[in-house]
């Protein structure tokens, strides 16, 4: 006997559909829920139109201090006494803020979601935010940031922001803000943007069965108390590219690895080429077998993983390429890279690599799509991008029929190797006079 | 109206696994395990391999890890990078991991690409040593070097883990080294070596094969005599060393580092018991009471009372080993100004205060909780129940045993929890690590 030699065919695929939505309302506000027959866990996700985007500048870094300040705290109970009652349920508050939105998740078993779903509401609806606790979590906040500074990355990532979005205000400086910037954060900040932003509906996202959840007494949770219209989304910034690539240094002595960051402006998520666009990435720096992951990883053994994508938001996009090479390589690794962004740009994509592509990114929307979590992530992308019930149902299809011609061509439209920022976070000693060829050198006072 | 939360209760589970299982095992002793749920079009396939760093030789540190690279790398019938191509070419994710334990293998799939799957895991557990290439084996090793200089060198506090260890377990111990090996024992290993811990180790009678999701035990048990069954038994497989010790230390042992760093940190850890007994359920609960959640005793008093500690740096947790007693870390790093005596005399009175302060309902209920949540969202997908079924199929020789878990921990109560403070908690037993900020000597 022996190994079976011939790879299998493969066999009758069931018809893939996203699990059926439901909507109610109440005091203005949604719940937009997906059914998950069977699942013991439910998640539940408050969505308010309060992302990053809506901080004051020089103050970069409010909504995130608000975020933690939530659980210091309700008008109803001292923070000791809301950790255990949200605990006693099993349940954790995950506040988070991304640029378009400012999210309140907890997840619990399915019988308990609506008592936390009443906790997650108190805090956010009704925080006690004493100004004591907001100054303290604001200094705890600035220690964090240092920590994480200290990693690399970190700072990559501010330098390659700061210059991609110099000119767009709020845009140019980190998601989360810098440590001077957290640093300059009010109270009164803090208070007043809560004050604007947090105590409308907004929306609910419920993912879990919805045979044991009743939608009406989770929108009264939610929505209870609010007030406060829709608000109209700002357009989107655009794309502005430099006349040149530049090469920008972030100086970490003794670092042995070199921390690459690649980028360059690219549309927002509503553009008409999301599909080709995706597919483009997925074959440049998307899949394990990528171009750059195959050449930096598997052929050169440069780094332990190389990655490239677009990221976009409701007003704004970026293509980036990600990677840790060994310091000793930093040039030829980044050589490599701009090769294959050049060719994947100039030449386009084959048949072979984009049916990977298509056939991933297809299949991912059932095997990444498990957990309650995962659905209300889903949802979330519907509401914040205005899409349709029926979206990955199109998504899917729109992934399977794309050509290598629509692919090719959104690669020639959506890249620029010789726009690209070049930033390098490593030892500045070893690897300064080598960077000079790959553009414009300057450095980054981080 | 006035929302009302209701009072918070011990969670009760009678079972932590409530889906079908069946098993068989093939002649050549590989054990099939199957768990059939229709809910989505997935499927998952999960391998573990008996074989961890626990049975790596001295100068052979890192090899089991390096060795799961080369896996991914084509077999007999498989070309080199054809293994990811496939899967991910039709829409799976994959991935494998290695610990001093077992290493593990793993694809979840759009369900009609099943046998697809099976073909690669047989192929290369029949078939890896005849397409292992010195080439290969020089690439991997300079993907596994970047690696331990991603994940242990080149970020603040990365090392602590491999400086644990070697406290916490005496020399030739199992589990004395890291999974990650050191980079003179990587740079010198040998294609030949590599091939002899295949023909050793990657055989049927040392695996387990789970599969949970869309399909049936007997298409699973039919493809996998097809697919596997005629890879031969290996006679004799030996052990790894024998890791029996006496649960925690004899002497306290300490060992201070400055390094970069941005903040003083530091970790404790003591030896509790094996992964699966009694003693570490208890274990279990106690890390979550002490350590995990806002509600925990470290936050409460080190975070939030006395705030010297940072918010978010703060915890303990176990690290599921079966082999020895296993680990319980703890951690906490300093806010700005506060002396790391402080932030150590701190961590030690709340340590203490375990063995000393009974836990309460309210504390005990809220752990539960939290394990609670935790445990049903790891079994929320296939991969994670994969992945659980051929782990207490490995380490317990029966799969269904994983539906116990989560029903221990809830039978654990406060004096459980006591008694296991007083014998893993001692001062004496522990291990305490300290990084401070400096130029490294």
């Amino acid at each position: 006997m022996s190994l079976v030699t011939t790879r299998p065919g493969t066999g009758a695929a069931r018809p893939y559909a996203f699990p059926a939505i439901r909507r109610v309302s109440a005091h203005g506000g949604t719940v937009v829920a997906a059914h998950l027959p069977g699942q013991l866990l439910a998640n539940a996700v408050l969505l308010l139109d309060a992302g990053a985007a809506r901080e004051t500048d020089g103050r970069e870094g409010t909504a995130t201090v608000l975020a933690k300040s939530l659980e210091e705290g309700t008008r109803k109970r001292d923070s000791a006494a809301y950790a255990l009652a949200l605990e006693g349920l099993g349940a954790e508050l995950v506040p988070s803020v991304d640029w378009d939105n400012f999210r309140v998740g907890v997840s619990a078993p399915v019988p308990l979601l609506i008592d936390a779903v009443r906790l997650a509401a108190e805090a956010t609806r009704t925080p006690k935010l004493d100004p004591a606790d907001v100054a303290r979590v604001r200094d705890d906040e600035v220690t964090a940031l240092r920590m994480d500074w200290a990693q690399p990355g970190p700072r990559a990532d501010a330098a390659l922001r700061a210059d991609l979005f110099g000119a767009d205000g709020r845009y140019n400086r980190p998601l989360h803000g810098d440590p001077t910037s957290v640093a300059a954060v009010t109270v009164a900040d803090v208070l007043a943007f809560h004050e604007a932003w947090l105590r409308r509906p907004g929306v609910l996202l419920v993912a879990g069965d919805l045979d044991a959840l009743d939608l009406g007494a989770l929108a009264e949770a939610a929505f209870e108390g609010t007030a406060g219209e829709p608000l109209e989304p700002a357009g989107p910034l655009g794309v502005t590219l430099p006349p040149a690539r530049r090469t920008i240094l972030v100086d970490r002595p003794d670092s042995v690895q070199s921390t690459l960051r690649l980028g360059h402006r690219a549309p927002e998520r509503a553009t008409p080429d999301y599909v080709p666009m995706t597919l483009a990435a997925t074959v440049l720096g998307g899949a394990f077998t990528s171009r750059l992951n195959h050449l930096i990883r598997e052929v050169k053994g440069y780094t332990y993983g190389i990655r490239g994508s677009y990221a976009m938001t409701r007003r704004s996009g970026r293509f980036e390429v990600a990677a840790g090479v060994q310091t000793a390589v930093t040039a030829p690794a980044i050589r490599d890279t701009l090769g294959e962004i050049a060719r994947t740009q100039a030449e386009g994509v084959t048949e072979a690599e984009l049916e990977v592509a298509r056939s991933w990114r297809a299949g991912q929307l059932s095997v990444e799509m498990q957990t309650p979590g995962a659905i209300a992530g889903a949802l979330s992308t519907l509401v914040v991008h205005g899409l349709p019930d029926d979206y990955y149902e199109t998504l899917r299809r729109d992934y399977l029929e794309a050509t290598v011609e629509d692919v090719s061509r959104a690669a020639a439209e959506h890249l620029a190797v010789e726009k690209l920022t070049v930033v390098v976070e490593g030892d500045g000693a070893v690897i300064r006079d080598e960077l000079a060829e790959f553009g414009e050198l300057t450095e980054a006072a981080l | 109206m006035i929302a009302r939360v209701t009072s918070p209760t011990a969670p009760v589970a009678a079972t932590g696994y409530p889906w079908p299982i069946e098993t068989t095992q093939l002649p050549n002793g590989l054990r099939v395990v199957v768990s059939e749920d229709r809910t989505a079009p997935v499927v998952c396939v999960n391998l573990w391999y008996d074989v961890g760093s626990r049975h790596e030789p001295p100068g052979q540190t890192g090899f089991a890890h390096l060795f799961e690279h080369l896996m991914f790398e084509g077999s007999q019938h498989v070309k080199k990078t054809e293994h990811m191509k496939l899967v991910q070419g039709n829409g799976g994710s994959l991935n494998a991991t290695t610990n001093p334990d077992r290493t593990n293998y793993f694809e979840t799939m759009p369900s009609e690409h099943l046998e697809l799957a099976l073909w690669l895991e047989a192929d290369r557990m029949g078939g890896l040593v005849p397409a292992l290439t010195q080439e290969t084996l020089d690439n991997q090793r300079e993907v596994v070097k970047n690696e331990r200089r991603q994940r242990y060198e080149n970020v603040p506090y990365g090392d602590a883990w491999l400086r644990l260890l070697p406290l916490l377990y005496p020399e030739g111990h199992p589990y004395h080294h890291a999974t990650i090996g050191s980079m003179e024992d990587l740079n010198a290993a040998a294609l030949e070596t590599f091939q002899a811990f295949h023909r050793q180790y990657y055989a049927p009678n040392n695996a387990v094969l789970t599969v949970v999701g869309d399909t049936t035990p007997a298409e699973v048990f039919q493809l996998a005599e097809k697919y596997f069954g005629a890879i031969a038994t290996v006679p004799d497989i030996p052990p790894a060393p024998d890791g029996t010790l006496p649960g925690p230390r004899g002497e306290a042992v300490r060992e201070t580092v400055t390094a970069k760093v941005p903040a003083a940190r530091i970790y404790l850890s003591h030896r509790t018991y094996p992964f699966g007994t009694a003693g570490y359920d208890a274990v279990t609960v106690l890390a979550t009471i002490l350590g995990n959640g806002r509600g925990s005793r470290l936050y409460q008093r080190l975070a939030d009372g006395s705030r010297i500690a940072q918010p978010d740096y703060i915890g303990s947790y176990g690290v599921d080993l079966a082999h020895a007693p296993a680990p319980l870390i703890i951690t906490a790093t300093a806010k700005d100004g506060v002396p790391v005596e402080a932030l150590e005399a701190g961590l030690a009175e709340v340590v203490q205060s375990l063995i000393d302060e009974p836990v309460t309902d309210e504390e005990l209920n809220r752990a539960k909780a939290l394990l609670t949540t935790a445990w049903w969202r790891g079994v929320s997908t296939v991969g994670g129940r994969a992945d659980l079924l051929g782990r207490y199929a490995t380490q317990f020789g029966d799969p269904a045993t994983a539906a116990d878990r989560l029903p221990k921990w809830l039978a654990v109560t406060a004096d459980d929890v006591t008694e296991a403070a007083k014998h893993v908690l001692r001062p004496e037993s522990r291990v305490t690590l300290t990084y401070v900020p400096g130029e490294p000597s």
